[in-house]
């Protein structure tokens, strides 16, 4: 082979490569910038409500991926419709493709806000976390509250609220007193008040 | 697991001097131990300089976006240098004038310098006389050194590209960079 055949060649794989180098994503791995994390924290674009999360999966939202973090027996147990389980340690090596919007929840919080940051420093753009876990599930969109004597807005965002309900075979609850504001979910009968198993049980007893 | 993949100091050292070695000899084979090689390339009589150059950074920056994405290299360990704008001007001019009087650069010197030639040895020989008096002088340069920071720069960050998109950029310009090498050349030839 001469040299300008050769030459030519080396050429063409280059091309060849910076092109699919372009439609190739993201290489992993990249430097985690802070910053720019903790102005999407401050903005609070980071996570989605229950009830956002709910209108998603009830309108097929295109690339939804849904995010169990718990362990196996408690993803068995109960989980939200359409959801997965992956674990914290096989999330990173899952795989997203950058079309897929990616939902994580937990059983409270904090363990899909972890793997929030765990997916945003391997590149993962599009995702988000449920804040108030399976608790704020079956608080807003399973168990949807309305107070006595509601005012016209909170009539309406439970009428709104309970037809997701009733759509994910929830129960909306009328005339319930108003939870104290530190503990929004203390009205709710299946709030666990020590541990994720305890919670799934009771969960299991109410046959959600 | 990713690179490096030996751990330690000690190993790191090692890969790193066997990829300088490498290195070198790629430079020894492509001519550049000739500060006659390097001069002809302002001439315009002979690109493999740029040529040679430009490959490295091609194959670099294919393999390291490559093996990253991957998963085989993780990016994050990777040490991009911070700008400081007004020292790295002055340290591009000086090293503009030291290449202009002596032919070669520090990597080509070393590479004439191993290979025995006088000229090399001369030049490494004044930019270690340069490192020890840019060390002993430390402190009256260092308010130059550390001033103007603008932190790390990177293309796809400056230009808002992906990192895939830079890439691209930069073998689109190889390519058309050895294009116009090879015509210069053929002139230069012409007209010689």
């Amino acid at each position: 082979m001469s040299a300008r055949v050769a030459h030519r060649l080396l050429a063409g794989a280059a091309a060849v490569l910076a092109l699919l180098a372009v439609a190739a994503g993201e290489p992993r791995n990249r430097s985690v910038d802070v910053d720019r994390l903790a102005r999407i924290v401050e903005n609070e674009e980071d996570h989605v409500t229950a009830l956002e999360l709910a209108g998603w999966i009830r309108e097929r939202k295109p690339g939804l991926r849904v995010i169990d973090v718990r362990g196996a027996d408690d993803f068995a147990a109960y989980h939200l419709p359409r959801a997965e389980n992956l674990s914290l340690t096989a999330l990173t090596r899952a795989g997203f493709r950058p079309d897929e919007t990616v939902v994580l929840y937990s059983e409270g919080g904090t363990h899909a806000a972890q793997g929030w940051f765990f997916l945003r420093a391997s590149g993962v753009e599009r995702v988000y976390f449920l804040r108030g876990g399976l608790y704020e599930w079956l608080a807003e969109v399973m168990n949807p509250a309305l107070p006595a004597n509601p005012t016209a807005r909170q009539q309406a965002a439970f009428d709104s609220a309970a037809a997701l309900a009733r759509y994910f075979g929830g129960v909306p609850r009328t005339g319930v007193s108003a939870p104290p504001a530190d503990d929004p979910y203390a009205a709710l009968p299946s709030r666990a008040p020590s541990g994720e198993a305890a919670a799934v049980r009771r969960i299991r007893q109410r046959g959600c | 697991m990713t690179f490096p993949l030996l751990p330690g100091d000690a190993a790191s050292l090692a890969v790193a001097l066997a990829i300088g070695a490498a290195f070198g000899w790629c430079l020894e084979r492509a001519g550049l131990g000739s500060a006659r090689k390097l001069a002809a390339q302002f001439y315009g009589r002979d690109l493999t300089v740029l040529k040679v150059m430009f490959s490295a950074i091609v194959t670099a920056a294919l393999g390291v976006f490559w093996l990253s994405r991957l998963g085989v290299l993780d990016l994050a360990r990777v040490y991009v240098p911070e700008t400081h704008v007004l020292p790295q001007a002055v340290g591009g001019a000086v090293f503009g004038v030291g290449m202009v009087m002596g032919g070669l650069c520090p990597g080509t010197s070393c590479v004439a310098a191993a290979a025995g030639r006088r000229d090399g040895l001369a030049v490494v020989a004044g930019m270690l006389a340069g490192v020890l008096v840019f060390a002993e002088a430390f402190p009256l340069v260092q308010p130059l050194y550390e001033s103007t920071p603008a932190g790390v720069l990177t293309f796809p960050d400056l230009l808002h590209l992906g990192y895939g998109a830079t890439v691209a950029l930069v073998v689109a310009m190889a390519l058309g960079a050895f294009a116009a090498a090879e015509r210069i050349e053929a002139r230069a030839r012409g007209w010689g």
